[in-house]
């Protein structure tokens, strides 16, 4: 794969022999890695895989020697040839930035908050290339031009946070090529960021290993990315690796059990027809108004109409919502999508009755939701079930599960009396088998639990009050793809069974999908487009949602060629961007 | 001082920090207005009235009818508020019964002294402090920190006046080397021209500082340390001791120089007992000779003098973070 002309002695840019970390904690030895070892050479990209806990990150983060104190390491772990188990921290500090150099999951958390970010590129500069101040600084004002940063001269002079999420993490990335580096590990570089930023993101990656002919180890759960990106792949679980590979051998025909169950459950949107998509994109009229077309009333429980609602902030006014429609029916799953300040979270809140509503409709349960009183808000919210996110944060540390899946009973009743000890504990458990938990799990406590188990609980909390309709705001982000997988069965399944509406709120379209019959879009606090999800996401109106659908990478590494292709096209018709 | 340029050179920022301070000096306008209700009232709350207090107890009903009316103490309560207000506006804090002079010239002379101590005492406990909270931060959970943490919690729980008793005993009594009675005179210059006088008085007071500040320094230390930019930095090649000079060292201040501006009343409170300790002519030793006498006009034109110190000093530390955290400036891009 080497590009360079000379290339004498063939030394890997990453060596990993054997490599066993063991951590020491007050419960005993956790064994984190357990003798892994792969290489990666110059110009190519390895891609590790593997779902919470394989071992990903403690490996890269040993090629960096920036494991915790607590860390045991034996086998050999090489970069260009020089070992880096055995090196000292002063021959470390020499290497790191200059030979090996690293792009992080989070760009909000990984630059200084104080330190302005042109400074912060040339200080890799200043530790490595002797340079002087004003030289580093004029090097870092061209690798931020280089990572595409629109005005370097002048957002090297702006503070991280002045920034969007998406150039933070160009500047990252500026970081780690500041002394053209022989290997630069990225760990989950995209997995914080919108999905068009992600594309942007790892069109950058390629552009430049490509022209520097550097070896990147990408670290990463997303099997997109690893189909956009990679060459090879090494899928690890439990601290071993399972199966390596090329990418479209390892993608498309999985030898071990592991990696297929692992592909099995990665959600994945049907390929759309891009010709005809591009076609339509440059003759700049959708041909099909179809999936614009309201959705039809059946038995709604929600109806939302021309709604705004507005914050405000240092005494001005922030339009979080604009003149938006959307429509929920008994039994049916509507998915709502969108990148982060899409207003999706906020127009999902709305029949909470918790946003600012500045104008519009909420026809809740058949109620006027804006004109009720509080106590009948009150009364229709008992109606609605919430899950979130974070299935951690939203379940109270000191409570037993039982007790967190019971309060919801006791503050809003059932036939508007607080249910007897018995009667709640009985509720609990047939609410613990209906998410398919043992009932013993009542007493324990969430930490005892893993991220799965605890949304399941989410899912039993919402369900205590048997709601009418359900509003599911990013349920399944932060569990692994399996889990994932089987969170949103139980959730088809329970959905079937009671047969409530249920909104559901995700940046993944893919996931959104593969629940949905519905979908509806959102931009900037509007709603772009509706309709069908197999109409929507297969063959979407509207440019935005195009370009949306076209940044997903698929899995596939055949079918993401053509998707990257694809957006290229739409990109280059899209002649002015929105 | 580049951050304070950037903030103002974006126009945004500007606008941001204009209605932070705007918001900021309503809500410490209505703080002062309730303190001066309070202050009035309690001057009202002195036994037999104001008239009582000056005139004396032999005074006569007839006499002291006729100072009431004199001095305006017969008018409706509101009025009377007003009336006094307009007086400390113009800096009238009435009159001293026992010194006979302007309560308002006592504190202008006393002020200055009690701010030169108390500076002393928070510019050398910072200096002590934040290497030392950072030093413990660095070795968490080893001896040094133990050690020093054991020691933080001795000073901090032992009262001021038993430190100073201490520290006197020490220092003046067994070695001889510092006198245990504090600089005397009129300015803050001749004050100054007494350095050695000086020690015990700025020791006592800034011990307890020390113990605070470097618990805030130790915490916001580790609190940072285990920051992602920290791995950033190390990533970059940055050696461990320059990561802790160049990034984690600000963005630990940040939440010490906000207290700074919360601790200028723990600093006049202790000066109460310091200055009557050491005999040091501030205005804590002021208040304590105004409470030990009743001489309720200087009490009371202390206790408003104080608060509204408070009031000025949250209000600078509000406006110290806005600087000092670019991220508090807001997130408009």
């Amino acid at each position: 794969m080497s590009n360079t002309p000379a290339e004498p002695t063939n030394v890997p840019a990453l060596k990993v022999e054997n490599l066993v970390v063991d951590f020491k904690t007050k419960y005993g030895v956790v064994n984190a890695v357990r003798g892994v070892s792969f290489s990666v050479a110059r110009g190519e990209v390895l891609a590790v895989v593997g779902e919470s806990g394989s071992g990903k990150t403690i490996t890269s983060l040993t090629a960096m020697s920036l494991l915790p104190s607590t860390a045991h390491t034996s086998g050999v772990v090489e970069v260009d040839g020089a070992d880096v188990l055995n090196a000292s921290e002063p021959v470390m500090d020499s290497k790191r930035g200059n030979v090996v150099s690293m792009v992080f999951q989070e760009p909000m958390t990984a630059l200084n908050p104080s330190m302005k970010v042109g400074k912060q590129v040339a200080e890799a500069l200043l530790n490595h290339r002797g340079l002087s101040k004003p030289e580093a600084m004029e090097r870092a004002v061209a690798l931020l031009d280089r990572v595409g940063i629109p005005d370097p001269a002048v957002k090297a002079r702006n503070f991280p946070h002045q920034l969007s999420g998406g150039q933070r993490q160009r500047v990252v990335i500026a970081i780690a090529l500041a002394c053209n580096p022989t290997l630069i590990i990225a760990d989950e570089p995209t997995t914080a960021l919108d999905v068009t930023v992600q594309a942007e993101i790892l069109e950058l990656l390629r552009k430049l290993v490509k022209e520097t002919d550097t070896a990147l180890l990408l670290i990463t759960h997303n099997m997109g990315v690893v189909a956009d990106l990679s060459d090879r792949v090494v899928v690890m679980n439990a601290g071993l690796v399972v199966e390596t590979g090329t990418t479209l051998q390892v993608l498309t025909a999985p030898a071990e059990p592991y990696t297929q169950a692992l592909l099995a459950a990665v959600p994945t949107l049907p390929e759309a027809q891009w010709d005809a998509i591009i076609a339509e994109e440059r003759a700049q009229a959708p041909e099909h108004p179809g999936s614009v077309e309201a959705a039809v009333a059946v038995d709604p429980v929600l109806d939302m109409r021309a709604l705004c609602v507005d914050y405000t902030s240092g005494g001005r006014k922030l339009r979080a919502v604009n003149q938006a429609d959307l429509l929920i029916n008994r039994g049916e799953i509507v998915g709502l999508v969108g990148e982060s300040g899409s207003g999706k979270s906020t127009l999902g809140r709305a029949p909470l009755g918790l946003v600012p509503v500045t104008g519009g409709e909420i026809t809740l349960f058949g109620a006027n939701l804006l004109k009720a009183s509080n106590r009948e808000i009150r009364k229709l919210r008992s109606r609605i079930g919430i899950i979130f996110q974070d299935p951690g944060g939203s379940l109270d540390p000191r409570m037993t599960v039982g007790d967190s899946i019971a309060e919801p009973l006791i503050m809003h009743g059932v036939n508007g009396r607080r249910p007897r000890r018995a009667a709640r504990e009985s509720r609990v458990n047939d609410l613990l088998e209906a998410v398919r938990l043992p009932a013993n799990n009542a007493n324990r406590y969430p930490h005892e639990l893993s991220g799965g188990q605890r949304q399941r609980i989410g899912l039993a909390r919402a369900l205590a009050l048997a709601p009418e309709l359900l509003i599911a705001d990013e349920p399944t982000s932060a569990l692994d793809v399996s889990v994932q997988d089987e969170v949103l069965t139980l959730l088809l399944d329970l959905q079937k069974e009671h047969g409530f509406g249920c909104l559901f709120i995700s940046h993944d379209l893919a996931v959104v999908h593969s629940v949905s019959q519905r979908v509806t879009v959102m931009q900037h606090g509007n709603v772009i487009e509706t309709g069908l999800s197999a109409q929507v996401l297969q063959h979407p109106a509207e440019s935005y949602t195009r370009h949306l659908v076209a940044s997903i990478p698929s899995p596939d590494p055949v079918a993401q060629k053509q998707r990257r292709e694809a957006r290229t096209a739409l990109l280059s018709s899209i002649s002015t961007g929105s | 001082m580049s951050t304070t340029t950037t903030a103002i050179r974006d126009s945004s920022g500007i606008r941001l920090f204009s209605w932070f301070l705007a918001k900021r000096l309503v809500q410490a306008a209505v703080v002062i207005a309730i303190v001066s209700v309070i202050v009035f009232l309690l001057l009202q709350a002195l036994p037999g009235g104001p008239a009582r207090g000056i005139l004396g107890q032999q005074a006569t009903e007839a006499q002291i009818a006729a100072f009431n009316h004199e001095q305006g103490f017969d008018l409706p309560l509101i009025q009377q508020y007003f009336n006094y207000v307009g007086q400390w506006l113009q800096g009238d804090l009435g009159r001293s019964f026992v010194m006979n002079t302007d309560v308002s010239s006592l504190i202008a002379q006393r002020l200055p002294k009690t701010l030169v101590l108390a500076l002393a005492a928070v510019g050398g406990a910072l200096l002590v402090a934040i290497p030392l909270g950072m030093a413990q931060a660095l070795r968490r959970n080893k001896p040094f920190d133990y050690v020093m943490t054991g020691l933080n919690f001795i000073v901090y729980s032992t009262p001021s006046f038993f430190l100073g008793l201490l520290l006197i005993m020490f220092f003046s009594q067994f070695l001889g080397w510092l006198p245990a009675s504090a600089p005397q005179g009129d300015t803050v210059a001749e004050i100054l021209s007494q350095p050695k006088e000086m020690i015990l008085p700025v020791l006592t007071s800034g011990l307890a500082g020390v113990a605070t500040f470097s618990r805030y320094m130790r915490s916001s230390t580790i609190d940072n340390l285990h920051e992602d930019y920290v791995r950033t930095a190390r990533a970059k090649g940055t050696p461990m001791n320059k990561v802790v000079s160049r990034h984690v060292l600000r963005n630990s201040l940040t939440p010490v120089v906000t207290m700074l501006g919360y601790y200028l009343p723990v600093m006049f409170g202790g000066a109460l007992v310091v200055e009557q300790l050491f005999n040091y002519p501030g205005m804590g030793l002021l208040f304590w000779n105004a409470a030990q006498t009743s001489d309720f006009p200087v009490l009371l034109g202390c206790v408003l003098v104080i608060s509204v110190a408070t009031v000025i000093g949250s209000l600078l530390a509000d406006v110290t973070q806005f600087i000092l955290d670019p991220r508090a400036r807001g997130g408009v891009k």
